[in-house]
């Protein structure tokens, strides 16, 4: 028999890391040492700053670079996924990277518009729920927060240094493969978490895998 | 009071506040301000003690007492903190704060609390009666980003003694902060008189009151007769609208008795504006939530055109009744509206004429812009939202490693 379910959450609060860039010299040299769970929040947790909406990128960096014209730059990053990683480190030497690849002397005019880097402190929550069978696993889901669903979904595989989401990898042990896997390629950064709720409860709930 | 939030949030956002809470609690929470009534940092403290209370953090609001030179010297503070302007804080005037900083200290007991938030500068001194194992911290509602060098050095002899400062948003902070600064976006409460549901009937009578025509489009301005509110550039747009569209615009505010600023801005509007009988200059009274709420419902577009803003929740207000907002690209305006997704930001009378008219004409686009603003505020910036930041904050520097 597999381990429970134990359902958590996660809540955090934005404190301003008092690095604030204004080119994209200062971006690279920012990205190099700020605290790794800024790079959390403006890669992953920005999916909260626009929930909901319509926006244009996936990320706050993306938007900076849009707002102050280095549209090609805004692209390339807003097509990282940030689920393709678990690690921050690697993540942020892709940032890196992506933004040196395209970078050339001429484009480091200062703009007035700067980039404010925040970090997130996080604390990490039980929500007394727990499942021991699929169906109070689904129960589980619908009665959770979007909070819990980005904790289960993203925060979890940083945590556990996995490229598959909690749900999944507790669904693997449960034998429900196909599930499992359906729920792991979701993507989470083209629509919003209560989107993927109503998705994750549809996949559950289907007769077919 | 807490489950009245259910509707808005969702049950498992109030759960893990529950969650939270319980982290916290039996503890005790300090809030002093300087006013118990008018401005919004005296609407968010109703709303937020008494939900602090509800989740058994036991939490008081304490006000800190002036006089009128104290009052003026602050005020002049606070636009000194906002941008120079040539002048100065003299040796009377620091000396008469800290007098009457003492005379609060005798008032104000904050011996008994786990946790103090002070709120602005006026009541910032009474950091000196800090004790061992008290976590302060300054809640402050100003954009301080460009102070005078003088009133910033004035601040710092009491900053510095904090455990952590909040601001609105990063760009309000200065940047010789050495203290923790966390960013925490203030709100609105969706069981305010001015953001409660009306029906259409009251919405209807409120606004046809007033002589204004509920089957022509209105524009509105909700803001206080102020300069800086630019109620005339407002009036400028209109009149490059009104070209092509039937329509109307409305400017709400008042002004306080003691402000002759204000009835000045308000007599020389209604001046300009006398030969216009598309356009309503209303000075409303004090309070006058419900009416306030019936324009913002009643209106077609909505218009926040400041040269100069704080944080602006006004905007908040009508994103949260589904109106797409055209605001000034400064202060907090920035931060609510996100452009041409829930409304527009502009940079000019120009700009904001276009944006309306585009509005005006397209039914799609303003429901369509209508609806992601409300989504906006029902995620960023309600009071359940504004709690929950503050209870993470408060369990975050209670764990704080020194």
């Amino acid at each position: 028999m597999s381990n429970p379910f134990v359902f958590k959450s996660e809540l955090w609060i934005p404190r301003y890391t008092g690095i604030k860039v204004c080119s994209l010299k200062e971006l690279i040299e920012a990205l190099k040492i700020i605290d790794k769970f800024s790079i959390f929040y403006h890669m992953y947790i920005n999916i909260f700053n626009y929930h909901n909406l319509p926006t244009f990128y996936t990320n706050s960096i993306s938007y900076w670079l849009y707002k102050n014209g280095y549209l090609l730059l805004a692209e390339k990053l807003s097509v990282i996924d940030p689920l393709d990683y678990f690690d921050l480190e690697e993540l942020r030497n892709v940032l890196i990277k992506t933004i040196k690849e395209n970078y050339y002397e001429n484009m480091n005019e200062k703009k007035g518009n700067p980039f404010y880097f925040i970090t997130a402190e996080r604390e990490i929550i039980e929500s007394g729920r727990i499942a021991h069978t699929l169906n109070e696993f689904i129960e589980g889901i619908k009665k959770s927060s979007i909070n819990s669903l980005f904790y289960h979904l993203v925060t979890s595989r940083i945590e556990n240094k996995t490229l598959i989401n909690d749900y999944s990898a507790w669904l693997f042990n449960m034998g429900v493969a196909k599930k499992a896997e359906k729920i792991n390629k979701l993507d989470l950064y083209s629509r919003n978490l209560y989107e993927i709720k109503k998705e994750i409860i549809e996949i559950l709930e289907s007769k077919e895998c | 009071m807490l489950e009245e939030y259910i509707p808005f949030v969702g049950e498992e956002t109030i759960q893990e506040l529950i969650l939270i809470s319980k982290k916290l609690k039996d503890l005790k929470v300090l809030h002093v301000n300087s006013t118990y009534k008018g401005g919004g940092v005296a609407e968010i403290l109703n709303s937020l003690v008494p939900l602090m209370n509800e989740l058994e953090i036991k939490t008081d609001w304490k006000v800190f007492r002036g006089d009128e030179r104290f009052f003026s010297f602050t005020k002049k503070l606070h636009n000194l903190l906002h941008i120079p302007c040539g002048k100065y804080i003299n040796s009377d005037e620091f000396v008469y704060y800290l007098k009457i900083t003492f005379e609060n200290l005798k008032e104000i007991d904050t011996e008994n609390y786990d946790i103090v938030f002070i709120h602005d500068p006026q009541p910032m001194g009474l950091i000196i009666k800090k004790h061992p194992g008290q976590k302060w911290i300054w809640r402050c509602h100003i954009d301080t980003s460009t102070p005078d060098p003088q009133a910033w050095n004035f601040l710092e002899n009491f900053l510095n003694a904090y455990d952590a400062c909040i601001f609105h948003m990063p760009e309000f902070a200065y940047e010789r902060i050495t203290i923790p600064i966390y960013t925490i976006p203030p709100s609105i409460d969706p069981l305010h008189p001015k953001n409660i549901e009306l029906s259409e009937e009251e919405i209807k009578n409120i606004i046809t009151k007033f002589g204004i025509d509920l089957e022509k489009p209105i524009i509105l301005q909700v803001s206080r007769f102020d300069r800086l509110k630019d109620p005339f550039g407002v009036f400028e747009a209109f009149k490059l609208i009104k070209k092509k569209y039937d329509c109307q615009l409305v400017l709400v505010g008042s002004f306080a008795e003691d402000d002759p600023e204000g009835e000045s801005v308000y007599k020389e509007l209604l001046n300009k504006t006398s030969g216009e009988k598309d356009v309503f200059v209303l000075n409303l009274p004090p309070n006058s939530h419900r009416e306030i709420n019936a324009f913002q419902r009643g209106a077609t577009v909505v218009v926040q055109k400041s040269l100069k803003e704080g944080f602006g929740l006004v905007v908040s207000e009508a994103m949260w009744k589904g109106k797409p907002v055209v605001g000034s690209n400064v202060g907090g305006i920035k931060r609510q509206i996100v452009h041409g997704i829930t409304g527009y930001l502009v940079n000019s009378i120009e700009g904001a004429a276009v944006r309306i008219k585009q509005l005006l004409a397209n039914k799609y686009f303003r429901d369509e812009m209508g609806f992601h603003a409300k989504e906006r505020v029902k995620h960023r910036f309600l009071i359940i939202r504004h709690l929950r930041d503050y209870l993470i904050l408060i369990y975050k520097i209670l764990n704080q490693k020194s």
